[in-house]
């Protein structure tokens, strides 16, 4: 069915009209509700006439066309004009606006994602995409759909500090639970790649322990990386999968990643010959996984955990001693990694060139200084928050008639006539 | 691409804030269409970075500059030099790196600040990491001679031992000044607060 022009333009006037005062746009909302069809129909036609509004005034209408333009594929040539249309959008758009029509505004943003991408210029998208996740999330607890897509652009584009603001907000909602698993997983190897290994623990955590009915191929990556990241960390790993993990993670992780516990036993040996030997082993499955770098790192952090171990035992110890224990070429080798350590603040010593000798020392932290006093502060204040927040939670699902049900089931057969109540009280704190 | 930010900060020597207001020129020329092409200032990012030592970032610009900048601009491949020998740790190879690198006046003038700032952060890490330490090992790490090297650390308090040609090194003791606000106080409340219900 073809569309004539005024038909066109009377969709562009309503929209020029109506998009002043709230009630206004409530109208307008609806009315464009059910042109959609109209619209998308003969897209093509609609696309000029957006030189007649303005993205910041008429955002939804704006949208609407918008949306329906770019939807279906794009033909090569005009993909740089969707990216840059889309991203001038994403900036000038209103807010209030763009929130009534989630869905697509979504959808243009993840459109925005694939052109980038099939132009081989991530870097374009960054900062559009961090400003539409701005304006789509209720707050910055929320984690919406986008999330994950800005993590990959940095990620491409290797622009990796700029995935950080997003992945220091707490987050206690979630849209999607995929999202969350790629959230998780995409912001651990960004942090990986800024070396914030505790950071990147964290998230890769949160997603082998996500709930989930079937095995996840993003938890089994994210494993396989947490294990790395753990013994690069904390120089060791812990094998057993957390009881709050789901029963398929429980199950069945551990038959996805042999290779990688295998590098773990073998580092817990200290020796870093088998550690090489096992590399050199498994070397084609971590490259095929793209963790062969993090696997070097794993090697180089073994001297570094066998230093650490070294101050356990001795006060002092011999330059040449230390690089005896530790299976380093010369004693300059072992003066130089002990003085890289003590530059990142991984151990606390002092080098005696005139005798050779190390000196281990005491953590000098007192815990006594203002500095400390703000970091234990913030810790708490986090915690405050967090424990308002489950108390909240928890009163919301002791409501839920759902659980109500199923606890009132489960309680039934146990107990005596007398004792039977279908309705557990609410709890009072 | 508006360039003033940029200007500016490098005209007040406000060195630190270079890095910060590259990135983000970089990402708002990259929305709107202006690409990663020859005509950006890499040498200047790239020095930006190394200046507030964060040499991992660096690390990912040099991987984006594209190949017929890094043959023809040697200011920039001189620049990421510094931060390559930062990167692996050869202390004394950064000195050399900053002797022979040789670029735009501003950019020389950028990296004659940074490696007064280098400097100081290599007194600082010997402070803390030695109890004596050879001449000739503290004139590599403060890229000075061995005369220069004696004059600068006995300055700070140092003795040497000229027979063995060792420094002794005298630590600071650090003062700072620690003060508690009353606000404290009213966290501390609510802590108890909280904990009672």
């Amino acid at each position: 069915m073809n569309l004539n022009m005024s038909s066109g333009e009377s969709i562009v006037a309503q929209i020029q009209g109506l998009s002043t005062s709230p009630r206004d746009i409530s109208q307008l909302h609806a009315f464009l509700k059910q042109s959609d069809d109209l619209i998308r129909s003969d897209s093509t036609r609609f696309a000029p006439l957006l030189t007649l509004l303005d993205p910041s005034i008429h955002s939804l209408g704006f949208l609407y066309i918008l949306d329906a333009c770019t939807s279906g594929p794009t033909p090569k040539e005009q993909a740089n004009e969707h990216v840059c249309t889309i991203a001038r959008f994403v900036k000038a758009c209103s807010t209030e606006q763009i929130r009534m029509a989630p869905e697509k505004f979504v959808s243009i943003c993840k459109k925005l994602k694939d052109q980038v991408m099939f132009l081989a210029a991530p870097i374009r998208g960054i900062a559009p995409m961090l400003t539409a996740i701005r304006k789509l999330q209720s707050s910055t607890e929320h984690l919406t759909t986008l999330h994950p897509d800005f993590l990959l652009l940095c990620l491409s584009a290797k622009c990796y500090k700029n995935g950080l603001s997003i992945l220091e907000d707490d987050i206690y909602e979630v849209d999607q639970p995929r999202d969350f698993l790629l959230y998780g997983y995409y912001g651990g190897m960004i942090c990986i790649g800024l070396k914030r290994f505790r950071k990147a623990m964290e998230l890769l955590h949160h997603v082998v322990t996500a709930p989930m009915s079937n095995m996840s191929a993003i938890a089994v990556e994210a494993y396989k990386k947490y294990i790395l990241v753990s013994l690069i960390h904390l120089g060791q790993f812990n094998a057993s999968v957390p009881k709050y993990a789901s029963t398929v993670a429980q199950r069945n992780l551990k038959n996805f990643t042999q290779p990688y516990l295998e590098l773990a036993v073998s580092y817990g040996t200290g020796k870093v010959a088998e550690l090489e030997a096992c590399i050199r082993q498994h070397r084609e499955r971590f490259q095929n996984d793209n963790n062969f770098g993090l696997a070097r790192q794993v090697v180089s952090s073994i001297y570094k955990r066998n230093i650490q171990r070294l101050t356990q035992t001795y006060l002092t110890l011999s330059l040449e001693g230390i690089a005896n224990s530790v299976q380093l070429n010369s004693p300059r080798e072992a003066e130089m990694h002990v003085l890289q350590m003590i530059q990142d603040g991984e151990i606390h010593a002092t080098i005696n060139q005139k005798d050779g000798m190390v000196r281990f020392l005491e953590d000098p932290e007192q815990y006594k200084s203002c500095a400390m006093i703000e970091r234990i502060d913030s810790s708490i204040e986090r915690m405050m928050t967090l424990s308002k927040k489950l108390t909240a939670t928890d009163e919301l699902m002791s409501c839920d008639p759902a659980y109500l049900s199923r606890v009132g089931k489960e309680r039934a057969p146990r107990l005596d006539f007398d004792d039977y109540d279908p309705v557990p009280q609410k709890f009072s704190m | 691409m508006d360039y003033t930010a940029l200007t500016e900060a490098m005209t007040s020597k406000s060195y630190d804030k270079v890095a910060e207001i590259c990135n983000d020129l970089l990402l708002q020329g990259a929305a709107e269409g202006f690409a990663y092409n020859e005509d950006w200032p890499f040498a200047i990012h790239l020095l930006g970075l190394i200046y507030i030592d964060d040499i991992n970032s660096a690390r990912f610009v040099w991987k984006n500059v594209p190949r017929v900048v890094k043959e023809n601009r040697p200011e920039v491949s001189a620049a990421w030099k510094i931060g390559q020998r930062l990167w692996t740790r050869d202390y004394a190879g950064v000195y050399e790196a900053i002797r022979e690198f040789n670029g735009s006046p501003e950019a020389q003038a950028f990296v004659d600040s940074f490696s007064e700032v280098y400097t100081k952060r290599m007194f600082q890490l010997l402070l803390s990491a030695y109890s004596t330490i050879s001449i000739q090992d503290t004139a590599l790490f403060l890229g000075m001679n061995e005369e220069d090297a004696t004059n600068y650390v006995l300055q700070h308090g140092w003795n040497v031992d000229p027979a063995s040609a060792i420094f002794t090194v005298k630590k600071h003791a650090i003062i700072t000044e620690q003060k508690l606000d009353p606000s404290k106080l009213q966290r501390l409340t609510e802590y108890v607060f909280h904990l009672e219900h």
